[in-house]
């Protein structure tokens, strides 16, 4: 048997190129099912534990769908915001704690969430360095963030603008990290959470400047019934310090400033039933319970897995076909290294051993390397899949 | 005081025909002694790659006794002809038929690999070695066959077939694909490796100039009534 596999494996080396090919093939044949579907059971099996770890989420009517994947794992932008006096009257009903979720922004490439400091609880979010959020203009880092970006307490980061080409827009604004949270393996990990009010800051919402009351004639325009007009020289800040976040202010009423949602926490079952009722004809607002939703967000994963197994399974089949065919061919094109072996006086059933042994280890190779493919995905198949299903939907 | 060699071939009133017909061979006698360096002479389709599949027990006859090495051969089965045609024959072939992905040195082992009854041990590889050596092989021993020159593949084939020490060497034309003077080169080591051997040698050929340096010309027209 020895010689059969040294004899194979001399061969599968001389033919490397075609070796290669029939492997990869082969590989894909045998891994593809398989990983799909582990990954398949493995994402829905997340996106559901996330969903079912949330009671209840309250929104704007509208995509249910759209406000999960916002609200729960930041993934979309453009849910309809409520506003800020939504959460202060759910909580005004004393049946829920209700968590404000502002989404929309990014920083550095990661998605930007402003809340309140209940949602590190609710989320059993834990520091691994530095504290927790205690002024505006602070940030905490989700561990991947952190990781990617290399920053830690002590750091700053700035807000990526929403329009990078409007000189009269918004302009970045810096954030001090404060704080790096513990991998919780979930969208916590990529995002850059900040006080409520810092991300109405940072979307422009809120401002900081120089006192008006003791500026000079060269920045101040007019100066009318308590009322003072400035103009462009007048210096805005573009960060948020102990020396000057008194001179930070909203225009306006901050309570219909907007959330894009709110995570409503029922302080038991029946105070959640009764929310629900509340909202069971609301207009403009909508109370989702996430674990129905993406419950029937898998649903349709699983729909389409199931047409895309079919795909998988066809292209598998066309692939061993292939497999034999270039197999046989193989052995057509060897007649005379066949007929050689049987004049020295080589059995048939030796010879089928070292064609067998060809197999066999290309075969192997592909299960290794199906294997290999396999815990690669399990290792990072589930985010990169997680992304493209909340992405594409 | 003269001794009888043994016949190493010796076919008596053998009579061959392939399944499909066409073809037939009869050999009222043939008798090849040990160590003998013998020819086998004729026309094309005269016979005498079906007289070699006869001895080595590629064929069996239908009728008639081939007994090659002191062994019948036409009485042994399928897997017996070829346990003893791997242990007790060498081929050498016109086209070389070395294996492209091997080199040398495991071209040489090749039937080595191909029967269980042939240990490839440490000996076994020094053995080869030597051989190698002995054809001025020594130096390209990891080489692949196409970076070979023709005498050189031809001397692997040789090599090959001498590597089991076997009693009888059948060669198909050995030198049919060789130029002139790589043709007695190549002659020469065979026949040098054959005697430092004592081993027995049936070539069969279509150069009669070559004929003097056998001591035995077999003429398969001569053997007995072939029919077309």
């Amino acid at each position: 048997m020895r010689d059969s596999i040294y004899l194979a494996w001399r061969y599968l080396r001389h033919h490397r190129t075609k070796t290669l090919l029939l492997v990869l093939s082969l590989s894909v044949f045998l891994g593809l099912p398989l990983i799909m579907r582990a990954m398949s059971h493995a994402t829905q099996q997340s996106l559901l534990s996330r969903a079912e770890a949330t009671p209840l989420l309250l929104g704007k009517k509208g995509s249910s769908l759209d406000l999960v994947v916002e609200t729960l794992y930041f993934q979309l932008k453009g849910a309809e915001p409520i506003t800020k006096a939504d959460v202060d009257a759910l909580q005004a009903t004393g049946l829920a704690l209700g968590i404000p979720i502002r989404t929309g922004l990014m920083a550095r490439g990661f998605p930007l969430v402003g809340t309140s400091l209940d949602y590190f609880p609710f989320r059993k979010l834990r520091m691994t360095e530095g504290r927790g959020l205690a002024m505006m203009g602070e940030c905490i880092l989700g561990a991947e963030a952190a990781e990617a970006l290399g920053l830690g307490p002590g750091d700053a980061l700035l807000t990526s603008p929403s329009t990078l080409f409007d000189l009269a827009g918004v302009y970045p604004l810096k954030l001090h990290v404060v704080g790096v949270l513990e991998p919780s393996y979930g969208p916590d990990d990529a995002a850059v959470f900040v006080d409520l009010r810092t991300a109405w800051v940072a979307e422009g919402m809120g401002h900081g400047h120089q006192d008006l009351s003791s500026a000079g004639p060269d920045v101040v325009l007019k100066r009318k019934e308590g009322t003072v007009t400035a103009n462009a020289k007048l210096v805005q800040y573009n960060e948020i310090t102990e020396s000057n976040v008194d001179s930070f202010h909203f225009h306006g009423d901050p309570s219909s400033y907007p959330v894009t949602a709110a995570i409503v926490v029922p302080h038991d079952e029946k105070s959640g039933v009764l929310l629900r009722g509340r909202f069971v004809d609301a207009e403009t607002r909508q109370l989702v319970r996430p674990a129905q939703v993406v419950d029937s967000l898998n649903k349709q994963i699983f729909r389409f897995e199931r047409v895309l197994r079919i795909v998988v399974w066809t292209v598998g089949l066309a692939t061993a076909v292939m497999f034999v065919l270039v197999m046989v061919l193989s052995w057509r094109l060897r007649a005379e290294e066949l007929r050689t072996m049987k004049r020295l006086g080589c059995s048939r059933w030796k010879a089928a051993q070292i064609m067998g042994s060809e197999i066999a280890l290309m075969v192997g190779a592909s299960v290794l390397l199906a294997g290999v493919f396999g815990i690669v995905m399990a290792q990072y198949g589930e985010t990169w899949l997680q992304t493209l299903i909340l992405r594409g939907s | 005081m003269g001794y009888i060699r043994q016949p190493v071939i010796s076919l008596r009133d053998v009579r061959f025909e392939y399944p499909h017909g066409g073809f037939s061979l009869s050999v009222a006698e043939l008798v090849v002694p040990s160590g003998t360096r013998a020819a086998a002479i004729g026309p094309s389709g005269s016979g005498k790659t079906t007289l070699l599949n006869l001895i080595s027990g590629i064929e069996r006859p239908g009728l008639g006794e081939v007994s090659t090495a002191g062994m019948r051969v036409d009485r042994l089965s399928p897997a017996a002809r070829r346990s003893f045609r791997i242990t007790t024959i060498g081929f050498v072939f016109q086209e070389f038929l070395l294996l492209e992905y091997l080199d040398v040195l495991d071209n040489i082992l090749y039937p080595y690999r191909l029967h269980p009854e042939l240990r490839l041990d440490a000996s076994v590889r020094s053995r080869a070695r030597q051989l190698a050596s002995d054809l001025g092989l020594a130096e390209l021993l990891a080489r692949r066959p196409s970076e070979l020159s023709q005498g050189e593949r031809q001397r692997v084939a040789i090599a090959r077939a001498l590597v089991t020490a076997p009693s009888l060497i059948l060669a198909d034309e050995p030198t049919g694909n060789l130029d002139p003077a790589t043709k007695q080169q190549a002659l020469d080591l065979l026949f040098e490796q054959c005697e430092a051997r004592s081993t027995t040698l049936l070539m069969v050929t279509h150069d009669h100039g070559l004929l003097d340096q056998f001591a035995q010309i077999v003429d398969v027209e001569a053997l007995g009534p072939a029919e077309a």
